[in-house]
């Protein structure tokens, strides 16, 4: 049996409260220009931009309507799940809840037992490197639904992608779920990189399962940021390295927020030859419980894995905390592992020496935070930039520029 | 000529203990100063409180910046009004490039700022720039980037901490170089473009590349001489700090 992490942190949500099934009243989306101003920004908030030229697709999904552009690009297919499923009789053959266990909890079994899955199929033909990035939404527009989702990717052989995954509530939606499987099939030689960001009202509760399975030589790059934590967050991805030489490199940014529970973990499982995995998780604590973790398990000759967690709490009210566990579990003699784990404040005198070059205390905390989120994915969200301004002002003194 | 730096009667206090006393110093525009005194006599504490560390607690006295009180302005204020520091030893900041900081100052430059890869590479700054500030460079090395930073902002008031201890007899021509382009002395500038400065250092020695109009020496958290810089060299060399508290140069408290 494989081990994993124990997700024990973030409170049993009772299922019952919300609703899984469509409002039939409600008007289904059929092109992004009905969408309306506010959601486009938030949508373009986390990533989807719905009038960007330089994306090879894009998949809405508005509480249960699925709105998906048709894709121009040969050899790359888009579908809403339920409509791949009806399509491609391979598909729950050979690929659905093979990487993540369809019963493996009470959330995934919610899933599981949808009658109408929603969710995104992508699905990259061998040799095929797609230009623009993939973009998908999945947004909540009300309160009191629970959306179960169920995403597939398929790369074949030799092909690229890029996902870019955004997650986000309407301003002013209170209570709601966002349950999901995502399960990632990475070919030879393929290189996947999914990008998901994540930005929710404090009452929205997120409960997703991953898992993503690599073929020899293939490569996997997440990067998960979470904006705008809701109440509570729980992920686990997990990534079996199978093919010799197979990589995953791991970037989670959590900014946290009071009164919100965040556990995240990334367990990885090296079972090729030669096969690499870098975990890094970052995290800044302004109030709220986050913990990091990841468990790498070396299972052949040859492996390399380090797994790095690093915590800056800036100032976390009366509850808030960071807890870092990074794991290894070396199965081979061979198996080359290691981790490192740290918690700081920001540095006054870092701060100091940067308002002596004129910055103020807010541009100077913002540029420290930036610094240490190791962030070189500038620009992608203009709402990543607010949010460190944000953080910054908690963190100083309240000073504007 | 006015004033630009005006330091009366002040008194600083850090983490308990008074380090300035009752200190007076007066820095007219133009001119460049500089500051003589043993380890542990308040050279940086003196620099430190000038560009406002609040762990420098000012417990009496007033600091005038171009006739202005700015005693109780925060660091980027004192920034903002044009006066730049060189730290003795300043903080390594990982996560943040010198690169990101020229490019802050640059942006935020009130007049026009030449080319600065054409600059980093005149003094040899260059593999620095895409570094995190201060990560893993030699004693000397840090001098530089301090320097260049300057350089490159331009403050109307300039104060170096120690700007050659660390560098090596090669480098120091170069550490000269970027002073007196900081200070604007090249006999072809016009002297009413000169800048204003103070120049902090123990052995003197880097007087030898860069003209001061006048020395201060500080023994003790109190400045008890000003007057010429070689006089008082000579004086210090030939006897020590430890005779200038007792020698006649010294004034009465
Ligand atoms: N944070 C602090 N806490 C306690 N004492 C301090 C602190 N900072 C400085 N001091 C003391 O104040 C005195 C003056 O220190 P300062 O660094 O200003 O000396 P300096 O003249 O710059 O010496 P050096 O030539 O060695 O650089 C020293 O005795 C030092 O120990
Ligand atoms: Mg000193």
């Amino acid at each position: 049996m494989e081990n994993s992490t124990d997700l024990r942190q973030a409170a049993d949500i009772d299922l019952n409260q919300f609703t899984t099934v469509p409002d039939t009243h409600r008007g289904v989306l059929v092109s992004p220009d009905q969408l309306e101003p506010g959601d486009a920004e938030v949508m373009a908030g986390v990533g989807v931009h719905v009038e960007n030229e330089d994306r090879s697709g894009t998949y809405i999904l508005q509480d249960f309507n699925p709105l998906c552009v048709p894709v121009q690009t040969k050899g790359l297919e888009l579908l809403p799940i339920a409509v791949a499923l009806k399509k491609y009789d391979w598909l729950r053959k050979k690929y659905c809840f093979k990487a993540v266990n369809a019963d493996l909890d009470k959330y995934t079994l919610q899933c599981a037992s949808a009658a109408d899955p929603q969710g995104y199929f992508v699905h990259v033909k061998k040799g095929v490197k797609v230009p623009f990035p993939v973009q998908a939404c999945l947004y909540i527009a009300q309160s009191g639904i629970a959306q179960t989702i169920h995403n597939i990717v398929i790369l074949e052989e030799d092909s690229e992608l890029q996902l870019i995954t955004g997650c986000a509530s309407r301003t002013g939606v209170g209570s709601a779920a966002h349950l999901g499987i995502s399960e990632h099939f990475i070919g030879p030689k393929a290189r996947f990189t999914n990008t998901m960001i994540h930005s929710w009202n404090p009452d929205v509760e997120v409960r997703s399962r991953s898992g993503t399975i690599v073929d020899a030589g293939g490569t996997f790059i997440s990067n998960y940021i979470s904006l705008r934590p809701s109440k509570s967050i729980q992920t686990n991805p997990r990534t079996w390295l199978n093919g010799e030489g197979a990589s995953l490199k791991y970037l989670t940014i959590i900014l946290g927020f009071g009164g919100s529970t965040i556990d995240t973990g990334g367990d990885v499982y090296l079972n090729g030859k030669n096969s690499s995995a870098e975990l890094a998780h970052r995290a800044v604590c302004t109030g709220g419980r986050i913990y990091q973790r990841g468990l790498l398990t070396g299972n052949t000759p040859g492996c390399r894995a380090h797994i790095d967690c690093a915590g800056m709490v800036l100032d976390a009210g009366e509850d808030g905390f960071i807890e870092a566990v990074p794991g290894l579990k070396a199965l081979h003699p061979d198996a080359r592992m290691s981790h490192e784990a740290s918690i700081g404040r920001i540095a006054p005198e870092q701060v100091a020496y940067l308002q002596s070059r004129g910055m103020s205390e807010r541009e100077a905390i913002s540029l420290l935070i930036r610094g240490f989120l190791d962030l070189d994915i500038e620009g992608l969200s203009p709402e990543l930039d607010a949010r460190i301004a944000e953080i910054a002002d908690l963190a100083g003194h309240g000073e504007g520029i | 000529m006015t004033n630009l730096l005006e330091i009366k009667a002040l008194c600083v206090n850090v983490d308990g203990q008074d380090i300035l006393h009752d200190l007076d110093l007066t820095i007219p525009n133009g001119e460049v100063h500089t500051l003589l005194g043993p380890n542990g006599s308040g050279k940086t504490t003196l620099m430190m409180t000038i560009i406002g560390y609040p762990e420098y607690r000012v417990t009496n006295g007033q600091i005038l910046f171009d006739g202005k009180d700015i005693t109780t302005l925060d660091i980027t204020e004192r920034a903002r009004l044009g006066i730049g520091i060189s730290q003795q030893r300043p903080p390594t900041i990982s996560g943040v490039k010198l690169k990101q900081v020229l490019d802050f100052i640059i942006a935020n430059a009130r007049q026009p700022v030449p080319d600065i890869n054409e600059l980093a590479r005149a003094y040899k700054i260059e593999p620095f720039l895409d570094r995190d500030i201060n990560a893993g460079l030699s004693g000397g090395e840090i001098k530089s980037s301090e320097l260049f930073q300057l350089l490159i902002a331009r403050p109307r008031f300039v104060m170096m901490d120690e700007p050659d201890s660390g560098v090596d007899l090669e480098a120091i021509n170069i550490v000269g170089q970027m002073m007196n382009e900081i200070f604007a002395r090249h006999h072809t500038i016009r002297t009413k473009e000169r800048r204003t400065g103070l120049i902090i250092t123990h052995t003197g020695n880097i007087l030898d590349y860069i003209h001061a109009d006048k020395a201060h020496l500080i023994l003790d958290g109190y400045i008890g001489y000003t007057g010429n810089p070689h006089i008082l060299l000579d004086q210090i060399r030939e006897h020590g700090y430890g005779e200038c508290a007792r020698c006649e140069l010294w004034r009465c408290r």
